[in-house]
């Protein structure tokens, strides 16, 4: 052991003598908050979660109008086309015999 | 951690994952003692020891759904905080400079006595000795210091140092064969510029 490592060793024996009377237990309430405040964590992370759903849920219904908007002709023509398919009896005809 | 033997872990962290705040008390009670002897002996300057216990709990309490057993629970939160203390000491950043000259009176003696004597610092003196450890621990990196403490102060062994930090075996080597390195050249460098 060179002089260096000597040293340290005698230093950290008497280091380890030393007494630490300080006590262990948690303090008075410590528990209490500790506990609270995690409790408090956990209750913000379900209503950011909540949040975040009813945000996605009126964004998904924003994007799915503004889709039906931009392609309203088209489906307004496949809705003409399927009712005058169905209405007219002699276009039926025609169809059929064609 | 408390001595208190029949204290039912496993059955109090089944009420606690079912949110009983009792229980959640009474595990932060039980774990305490444990978590507060590792951040006393890793407590970073100018941080408050309750803070940092009261960080290391919420850590766990957020983690709990991660816990699966693979180790005994309380190895489990000594690794947080460990983990915890460490990334505390780090955001330090810089380290104070250990110089002779601001080591209080008392201190100044006990190293003169363990650099020039060969026997062994008085028992009265154990107090400045375990300060003068503390100043010469800062002046290492977070993790070295964290094994040089556990092994030449609580005396764990590589094993079990191994198992509180989570670290491999040669890896808690290494740091310590690193930290013993930077304490002899501190020595060298007191005795050579520093010493009045």
């Amino acid at each position: 052991m060179n002089p260096s490592d000597q040293n340290w060793s005698r230093l950290t024996t008497a280091a380890r003598t030393a007494p630490d009377p300080r006590d262990t237990a948690a303090p008075y309430g410590f528990a209490t908050r500790v506990v609270a405040l995690a409790m408090a964590q956990e209750r913000v992370a379900g209503s950011l979660l909540e949040q975040f759903s009813l945000r996605a849920l009126g964004l998904a219904g924003l994007l799915a109008l503004v889709c039906v908007a931009a392609n309203f002709s088209t489906v307004a023509s496949l809705f003409r086309d399927e009712v005058a398919n169905t209405d007219d009896p002699v276009a039926e005809i025609v169809d059929l015999a064609s | 951690m408390s001595e208190d033997e029949s204290f039912d872990l496993a059955g109090c962290l089944e009420l606690v994952r079912h949110r009983d705040q009792a229980a959640a008390r009474s595990l932060v009670e039980h774990l305490h003692p444990l978590v507060i002897r590792i951040v006393r002996a890793h407590l970073p300057r100018r941080v408050s020891e309750e803070d940092l216990a009261q960080d290391i709990f919420l850590k766990m309490f957020t983690r709990l759904e991660q816990y699966k057993g693979a180790v005994p629970f309380p190895h489990w939160v000594s690794r947080i905080a460990v983990t915890t203390c460490i990334d505390q000491l780090r955001a330090q950043k810089r380290r104070p400079e250990f110089r002779w000259a601001d080591l209080s009176e008392n201190e100044a003696d006990v190293l003169d006595a363990v650099m020039t004597n060969e026997n062994d610092v008085e028992a009265g003196d154990a107090l400045a000795a375990r300060e003068l450890v503390h100043k010469l621990l800062d002046q290492l990196k977070p993790a070295d210091r964290l094994v040089i403490q556990l092994l030449d102060l609580e005396q764990k062994t590589i094993a079990e140092i191994s198992a509180t930090t989570g670290w491999s075996q040669s890896l808690v080597k290494v740091r310590a064969f690193r930290a013993r390195r930077k304490l002899q050249k501190l020595f060298q460098e007191l005795e050579q510029k520093e010493r009045p």
